[in-house]
């Protein structure tokens, strides 16, 4: 007993002196202030502006390109929160965490106030006028480039900002808008397009009665996932969908489905191919293939397609079953699937199923054709990046300009784009705060925040008819020294082509004139101010068009059918290496609002990191504990992260989540975690050319280090070791055995 | 060992207990003050403005009714400054005091479209929500007692003012006293009920 330092007698003792003490302290009304703070009131608001309650205005969420309607709480002249827009189809009147976090962007600290010139090695803040004449010299009247020499490099863009940008670059003869994603979908939306007919078809999630998806993350990260939950949401209500998920690591779509099967990446095709096999053997569906293609399907049996893919053999027959009986079925492929050297061919192979399974025309339809195709959406890819880094490296680009990319922090190691970038002359940044690639740009301008600018916006995924979204300033700039990325495009464009623009003194009216002028295309019969007026109103400007029918010229034939061949084991890199795309974080730009940061990862809970997820088999057998640090390493490149024992993911595969690891993005993304983007082998796929991100493979080193792995999971998920809840497989469950029992 | 940690834990509890009584000093008007009728009036410091604006001629000799002028009390949970056009309203059109030197400060702050920056006079902590509207919606219109007596219940007579003053404690125990009390529901009933209660209605 001597060791006991202060027992809870004595504890309660000292704390009832210390209490008194601090009830004198709060003796006294000493927080009630007077005379303190300042009480400012309005000059001239409008009518119906009261301090203390909020009013809405309608915008639209930037935070991803799903365009979602949100409508902004705004008081006493500050934006305080985004709500969903129920005006708006796709948000439906909500909104997820990521678009939550869009007040993050606008009031950051790091928030880039004036603009930045380079002078040597540093980025200096100079005055507007300066950046401005700088702008000029290069861009103005007087410029001596020509063609192509002048690039625009954005992320996915649309809308009047992509006008814009085209808009500049045509005045220079230039054709140069070079879009990039660092997850790119277009190998799957080639295959689709091959298949089906559309890249990008309508999946009318609700009309399904099950869905079999391909590492899909529709829920989490895919193209419209606050359209796609609604969409599921009915789904689930009776009579219930069911949903089936594989893929090589669970994603958070993957955690909502009725059955989840781990395969090996790379073979999703393979397995698709073996379903298609066992889904012809039914009377209505046989004959529905080509008589080539059914004959070529023959070795294809669940044996040799378990063996291959790693997936029990019994699944195959048994899913063929349920596909059979609930119809109409949706069959997605996602970029786990489609991230490979065979990649195009796994997304085809896996889009046959929707043909044999009949689903066009009743769970997948074609999209409306859009009345403005100058507002559609700029899909990026991998392979535009390519070209544009050849050019580089080659003197060809004199002038590029940069908006909503971090190429720097998302292009692999092998892609040397960074050393190419120094070769460009003049590099223009557009950003709201300094990135990876901002930094090493010869000027930086900083633009107004999502949440004080103008603009439209089209989503690439259009659920039903045509949406254009309205964004407006949700309140008065934060600092004076920021600008409009359309204000700043028509200053320029006006020094180009004054006849054309110089009847509009600012991007608000630009943008005012261009929307009034579709008032026809709305068959809105009202004055143009009103329409306008009604158009910042609800935020939407929306168009109920018919689908388009789906229809494909080369269907089946597309998907080439090789004998199946168990993968080749590597005996230098022994792991597959999967990235996992966080909703939030996505492809790291969006690391730096703390939110996001502190909000834990659906599936593994951890914060403020990055982890590596190996199987608990694996681990074990490798002597692996959680927070072990690991060194992954990869023909390219490597890195430690600690370990997190994960029983969601294929037992040969590590999976590390894409988005941390940023070096100059401010204070809350500096320093947390590693990029798993320096990790890519040099692997593409054969048909599109893009960056295949899921077939590179690793080899895992303990280093011997262990560090606490930061999450909001207790130990409940290991029940204390005490079988808290008692579990059996889903195999052994005699559901019917057991109901007789409670009946008895 | 044991009986020395448990000595330290005295004394070190001790000196807390002196310090925070000297750390906490009679500040000026932030300390109950003078006690009187309901045990909670408290002076507070005089608030020095960028004018002194006159509420003993505006609601005084004019008898101006004091939503008139903070229009949001009734509708919102702050009563609100009121906006600078609502006093030019008034001002452009009263030439016999347009040299004063109060209204030619007013002038200037208009002309110069900027808001007036007037010092809060009654600032509660941030962790206290109180709300005007539920209490002149109660009192004023539904219980039809007087603006005078609505408003100063917790104001004090302003009235008698010029730029305001602190006369009450606003503190949790002045707020509860009053909570604790039957009102009547309204002017025509006798039937009466008290504030609430929970510490969330104004601890959110």
């Amino acid at each position: 007993m001597s060791s006991r330092i202060l027992d809870r007698r004595d504890f309660l003792r000292v704390l009832g002196i210390g209490g008194a003490a601090a009830t004198l302290a709060g003796c006294g009304n000493t927080s009630i202030e007077s005379g303190k703070e300042l009480v400012m009131s309005y000059v001239q608001p409008e009518d119906f502006v009261v301090p203390g309650v909020g009013v809405y205005y309608a915008s639209t969420c930037t935070q991803c390109g799903s365009g979602c309607g949100i409508m902004g709480r705004v008081r006493e002249g500050r934006i305080l929160k985004l709500e969903g827009n129920p005006q708006s189809l796709i948000s439906a009147g909500k909104i997820c965490g990521l678009g939550q976090a869009g007040v993050q962007v606008h009031y950051n600290p790091d928030r880039l106030r004036t603009p930045l010139m380079r002078e040597g090695d540093t980025l200096k803040p100079v005055s507007w006028e300066k950046a401005q004449a700088s702008l000029n010299s290069r861009l103005g009247p007087a410029s001596t480039l020509a063609g192509n020499q002048i690039a625009f490099l954005t992320g996915e863009i649309s809308g009047h900002q992509k006008v814009m940008v085209e808009a500049l670059l045509e005045s220079f003869g230039s054709d140069n808008h070079v879009v990039y994603d660092a997850l790119s979908t277009v190998t799957g939306r080639a295959a689709s397009k091959a298949v089906i007919g559309e890249s990008l078809p309508v999946l009318k999630i609700d009309q399904a009665r099950m869905i079999l998806s391909f590492g899909n993350d529709f829920l989490g990260s895919g193209v419209s996932p606050v359209y796609m939950a609604a969409q599921y949401a009915r789904f689930r209500k009776a009579p219930r969908g069911t949903l089936v998920q594989i893929e090589p690591r669970m994603t958070l779509t993957g955690a909502n489905a009725d059955r989840w099967y781990a395969i090996k990446p790379g073979t999703e095709g393979v397995f698709a191919l073996g379903l298609a096999h066992a889904l012809l053997a039914h009377e209505s569906y046989a004959h529905s293939l080509p008589a080539e293609l059914e004959a070529a399907l023959k070795p294809y049996d669940k044996d040799t397609v378990s063996e291959v893919t790693g997936v029990h053999a019994e699944a195959i027959p048994h899913l063929a079953g349920m596909l059979w009986e609930k119809s109409p079925s949706l069959v997605l492929s996602g970029p786990s699937a489609e991230g490979h050297v065979r990649g195009f061919n796994n997304a085809a192979a896996i889009q046959l199923l929707n043909l044999i399974l009949n689903n066009r025309g009743r769970s997948l339809l074609g999209s409306a054709v859009h009345p403005f195709p100058q507002l559609v959406s700029a899909t990026g890819s991998y392979s535009a990046l390519v070209k544009l880094n050849q050019d580089m490296s080659a003197g060809r680009v004199q002038t590029l300009l940069l908006v909503g990319t971090n190429p720097v922090f998302t292009a692999p190691t092998f892609l040397p784009f960074a050393n190419n970038l120094s070769k460009v002359p003049f590099k223009v940044a557009f950003v709201t705060q300094l990135d990876e690639t901002a930094h090493q740009c010869d000027l930086v301008l900083p633009l107004l925040s999502p949440l004080e600018d103008f603009g439209t916006h089209v989503a690439s995924y259009q659920p039903s008819g045509v949406e254009v979204q309205i964004q407006q300033p949700l309140m008065e700039k934060l600092y004076p020294e920021t600008r409009g990325f359309g204000d700043i495009l028509l200053e320029l464009v006006k020094l180009r082509r004054p006849e054309v623009y110089k009847a509009f003194p600012d991007y608000y009216s630009y943008l005012k004139t261009a929307v009034t002028k579709a008032k026809p295309v709305f068959k809105a019969t009202t004055g143009d101010d009103e329409f306008w007026e009604d158009a910042l109103r609800s935020g939407v400007l929306r168009l109920d068009l018919p689908a388009a029918a789906l229809e494909s010229k080369e269907g089946a034939s597309v998907v080439q059918v090789d004998t199946p061949r168990v993968l080749d084991t590597d005996v230098h890199y022994p792991f597959f290496f999967v990235p996992s795309v966080r909703a939030d974080l996505r492809d790291g730009r969006h690391a730096n609002l703390p939110w996001l940061q502190e909000s834990p990862d659906p599936l593994t809970t951890v914060v403020w990191d990055s982890w590596v997820d190996i199987h608990p088999k694996t681990a074990n057998e490798m002597q692996i504990r959680e927070g072990d640090i690991l060194e992954v390493q990869s023909a390219t490149g490597s890195m430690r992260a600690k370990a997190y024992l994960f029983p969601g993911i294929q037992p040969d595969t590590v999976s590390m989540p894409l988005g941390q690891g940023h070096t100059a993005y401010g204070r809350y993304a500096d320093g947390m975690g590693v990029n798993p983007f320096k990790l890519f082998d040099p692997m593409f796929d054969e048909k599109t050319g893009e960056l295949a991100l899921y077939a590179t493979r690793v080899i895992i080193k303990k280093t011997g280090e262990n560090a606490l792995v930061v999450k909001d999971e207790g130990p409940t998920s290991l029940q204390q070791n005490r079988k808290l809840v008692a579990t059996i497989g889903a195999d052994q469950a005699q559901l019917a055995k057991e109901n007789a029992h409670v009946t008895e | 060992m044991n009986v020395c940690i448990k000595k330290l834990m005295v004394w070190l509890s001790l000196w807390a207990l002196v310090g925070s009584a000297l750390a906490e000093p009679f500040a000026p008007g932030g300390a109950i003050g003078s006690q009187t009728d309901d045990g909670y009036n408290a002076l507070g410091p005089v608030v020095e403005q960028p004018f002194e604006f006159p509420h003993n001629v505006h609601a005084g000799q004019m008898g101006i009714n004091c939503m008139y002028c903070h229009t949001y009390a009734r509708r919102s949970a702050v009563s609100g400054i009121p906006r600078l056009d609502k006093c030019m309203g008034c001002h452009k059109l009263i030439e016999s005091v347009k040299d004063k030197p109060r209204i030619k400060k007013l002038f200037e702050y208009w002309d110069k479209k900027e808001p007036i920056p007037w010092k809060k006079v009654h600032d509660l902590p941030d962790f206290v929500r109180f709300n005007h509207e539920r209490h002149i919606q109660r009192f004023y219109f539904r219980e039809k007692r007087s603006i005078r007596e609505t408003c100063g219940y917790c104001h004090g007579d302003v009235a008698s003012m010029t730029t305001a003053r602190r006369v009450k404690a606003l503190s949790m125990g002045w707020c509860i006293s009053c909570h604790q009390k039957e009102h009547l529901e309204n002017a025509s009933t006798t039937k009466t009920s008290n504030g609430p209660n929970d510490c969330w209605q104004c601890h959110k």
